[in-house]
């Protein structure tokens, strides 16, 4: 098999410590190819040293043949490396054709923009990818998880021939990341581009990836077909094994509970464009999850219910009182609180510090008269890093400084602190590794073990079918269906989700 | 955790040095500006002594302390996410309703009951205007640099209607006191800056209001999202900036002995946002320090002093000064980026 890619003996250190240690990484020319690896893996690094973001120590790369030097991004992306980050780089005062052809505008004569043509080859490329988004909508007005699909479309637009794909789907739910692997095949099949996937969703890796290569603590751990000589899978478990050096995967989570009273009852919500009237009921010591596809409404339902968006319709009752929050001040003060999705936007403050997040919710109880007492805050703080295993050298250190899944624990600490009747979680494990992952849902079954009632919004099957008791399967902002414990299955949940009825 | 653990590593070597860079570039400024000034006079003047002496260090901080009251208050609301370009005219609009109180009120009750009033109606109706603008701002989702510029407008044009462009002056020479008298050889404005900047410290580090101010200028949606009324933690901000107008009111109106509707405090907006954001606060929000705003607004007072004594024609000393700030901030930016 031709080599698209080569690196060898890639070696990197930043400030003496050792971050990538001779990192052997090969990628063969059409295929599909994860790098996975628990965060601060290396697998970022190694990736950003190819896209010409930092330099490497020691080593060489060999890009289709060729040995490279890429001092600047701009150098990569010259030779067919196209990188699409997990960030979301688009500017949201903008188009969607407008961000899609930002900087590759089609002129016109006297540089006169052809929109036209602009607007037909977006609608050619979504045609590809097949979704559905008006090329001249405002991206203000989308869903974030729609600004991720902008972003693949970008490199799928400029038919790069090497595409790294930093966590690409983390925001997505199972439909679109069909949607998207198929183009990913398309592209490597028909245009023999050659795709990295950076991960931590295993079970994307072993259905559409041809190989993967595990990354652990800078070393390379090995590379594998993710289909044997017979055409076997790969088991996901072996692959965690791998990542993380202990079996995570088999682990079960869920542990049995005697659920209480009815905590929180929600009758005929409506939010408009959203959600068609929910009712449900959710008990003390309950986990309930929330499921469906993008759009389903299920993230509106969760922020109505916390009163950051307002609903049309519809009654609640929090043990057994009509309550009314019209903002999320209002909800904390009624005991409940959420954690939000995109944690970068909605729930990290980036100038305070590890404490200062984490103490934010209760702040006005570390006062003595007017005074905050920082001692009592940091001991609160101190109590819960110790709680959550969150790995942090320094509370005063800036929250920028921790990964993403000790970042999650940091936001689910500050509700903890403030201990509500009510949680909802919404994407509770976004952008977190798998070793990570487990100690969430730990948590989760600690806090429901202890009497909470806990609304998980979650778009991964496998997430739900893990933890929570009983599941509504949302659908255009319907409720499609309610599965209990016992009949959950991948197949079952699909079903629903996309709109069919089980029997 | 190979990357973290060294990317945390390495923050804290070179980390340690930008902390300390953005911590102290601020105070080497200083210096430098401090030096320059001598070294400069000294050339001028032969004599080091027409700059550097003690004397003229109490005008400095005499001669800032109106205007650094009030950025101490701007640096709160331009924490929270907002800016105020309206301190300058509602500072007149509200000495001169001040003002008018005690003159009124002086024959019936004596100097000394009315001045307290003119004092407590200042700062109430300071701070229910700078309040009303936060809610404009908070409630109508609008930015807050235009809301200000607009109420900057009806403040000036308000004053100047009821006062005909004259000014006012104060019957009672016991209100002259307030400003005009010393504490040893400390002027009284400065010690009404050093309370106002002591507690302002406090309330950015000690307090629950001022921990949440910080949170909102750097992230209003994660606030709110914690269960935090934010619109209310930006109306907060704006009431500390008019407490520190109305401070402000009485103080310049003491010491000047009156208050005029069309000259009194031109160019205190700007100049205030000037003190913190030479300070170190970021326009941003979210960022700042108030020990940092202290030196901020000496460094302006130096220049402007230097600037004085050195005899530059008026007409060109705001061109100086203004290359002056570019380049403080520049230097304050250069090392935050090393980062």
């Amino acid at each position: 098999m031709e080599h698209a890619l080569v690196m060898r003996n890639i070696t990197k250190t930043f400030g003496g410590v050792p971050v990538l240690i001779d990192v052997d990484f090969t990628v063969g020319k059409g295929e599909i190819h994860a790098l996975i690896g628990e965060n601060g893996a290396g697998k970022s690094t190694l990736m950003n040293i190819l896209g010409g973001v930092i330099p490497k120590d020691k080593g060489d790369i060999e890009l289709f043949g060729e040995i490279e030097e890429f001092h600047t991004p701009a150098e990569a992306l010259a030779k067919g490396i196209a990188f699409v980050h997990q960030e979301l780089n688009v500017v949201n005062d903008l188009t969607v054709y407008e961000n899609l052809f930002l900087g590759h505008e089609i002129r016109g004569r006297f540089g006169k923009l052809n929109k036209a043509e602009m607007i037909r080859k977006t609608e050619e490329v979504f045609g590809r990818i097949d979704v559905k988004i008006d090329p001249t909508a405002v991206v203000r007005d989308l869903q974030a998880t729609y600004k991720q699909i902008i972003e693949i479309a970008k490199s799928v637009l400029f038919n790069a021939k090497l595409i790294i794909m930093d966590e690409p789907t983390t925001s997505l739910t199972q439909h679109e990341v069909e949607n998207v692997f198929r183009v990913m095949k398309n592209l490597t099949e028909q245009e023999s581009a050659t795709i990295i996937f950076i991960s931590h969703k295993l079970k994307e890796v072993v259905e559409f990836c041809d190989t993967f290569t595990v990354l652990r603590n800078g070393e390379v751990i090995g590379t594998q077909t993710t289909r044997g000589e017979g055409g076997d899978v790969v088991d996901q478990a072996d692959i965690a094994r791998m990542m993380v050096g202990r079996d995570v995967i088999n682990v079960e989570v869920y542990k049995e509970r005697n659920e209480g009273d009815v905590l929180l009852s929600v009758k005929d919500i409506r939010v408009d464009g959203h959600v068609n009237g929910i009712s449900f009921d959710l008990h003390r010591g309950e986990i309930l999850g929330i499921t469906g596809l993008l759009g389903d409404g299920k993230e509106e339902l969760a922020r109505t219910i916390f009163g950051d968006i307002r609903r049309s319709a519809g009654t609640m009752e929090l043990g057994g009182k009509p309550i009314d929050p019209r903002q999320p001040a209002a909800a904390r003060g009624l005991g409940i609180g959420m954690l939000p999705s995109n944690r970068k936007e909605n729930a990290i403050i980036k100038d305070l510090t590890v404490a200062g997040n984490m103490t934010i919710v209760t702040l006005p109880d570390y006062r003595r008269g007017f005074t905050l007492v920082k001692s009592r805050e940091y001991d609160a703080a101190e109590r819960y890093k110790e709680r959550l295993n969150i790995k942090v050298q320094d509370l005063h250190h800036l929250i920028g400084s921790l990964s993403g899944g000790n970042q999650q624990k940091v936001v689910l600490a500050k509700w903890l602190i403030a201990k509500p009747d009510v949680m909802l979680l919404c994407n509770p494990t976004q952008g977190v590794d798998v070793g990570a992952k487990n100690e969430i849902y730990n948590i989760i079954m600690e806090l429901a073990e202890l009497g909470m009632g806990i609304i998980v919004t979650t778009g991964e099957a496998a997430e739900a079918a893990r933890i929570c008791d009983r599941l509504l399967v949302m659908y255009h902002g319907d409720l499609q269906g309610e599965l209990n414990r016992q009949d959950f299955s991948e197949e079952s949940i699909m079903i629903l989700s996309t709109g069919g009825h089980l029997h | 955790m190979g990357t973290t653990v060294s990317a945390v590593r390495t923050s804290n070597k070179r980390g340690a040095f930008n902390r300390f860079a953005r911590e102290y570039m601020i105070v080497l400024i200083t210096i430098g500006v401090f030096i320059s000034a001598t070294i400069a006079c000294t050339i001028k003047f032969g004599d080091p002594s027409t700059f550097l002496n003690m004397q003229n260090m109490v005008n400095i901080l005499r001669a800032s302390s109106v205007m650094g009251i009030i950025a101490l208050g701007m640096a709160f609301v331009i924490i929270s996410g907002n800016i105020d370009l309206s301190v300058g005219a509602q500072m007149v609009f509200v000495g001169i309703a001040s003002f008018n109180v005690i003159n009124g009120l002086e024959p019936h009750i004596g100097p000394y009951g009315a001045i307290v009033v003119g004092i407590i109606a200042a700062m109430a109706m300071s701070v229910a205007l700078s309040m009303m603008c936060g809610f404009i701002v908070t409630k109508g989702v609008v930015p807050s640099f235009i809301i200000t510029l607009g109420l900057s407008y009806i403040y000036r044009s308000l004053s100047i209607f009821v006062l005909q462009s004259g000014g006012i002056n104060i019957s009672t020479k016991v209100f002259q006191n307030i400003s005009n008298t010393n504490l040893g050889i400390v002027p009284m404005p400065v010690v009404y800056f050093f309370i106002v900047f002591a507690v302002y410290l406090y309330i950015s580090r000690y307090t629950v209001m001022g921990r949440r101010i910080f949170a909102v200028g750097s992230n209003s949606q994660a606030t709110r999202l914690s269960g935090i009324n934010t619109d209310w933690i930006k109306i907060q901000a704006f009431a500390l900036l008019g407490l520190t107008v109305a401070i402000a009111a009485i103080v310049e109106g003491s010491r000047m002995n009156s208050m005029n509707s069309s000259s009194s405090g031109l160019g205190y907006d700007l100049n205030t946002i000037a003190m913190a954001v030479v300070g170190g606060i970021a326009m941003e929000g979210g960022k700042g320090n108030f020990v940092n705003v202290l030196f901020g607004i000496i460094i302006l007072g130096m220049i402007n002093n230097v600037l004085t004594i050195m005899g530059m024609d008026v007409y060109l000393v705001n061109a100086v000064k203004g290359g002056i700030i570019i380049a403080a901030v520049l230097l304050l930016r250069s090392r935050g980026k090393l980062n």
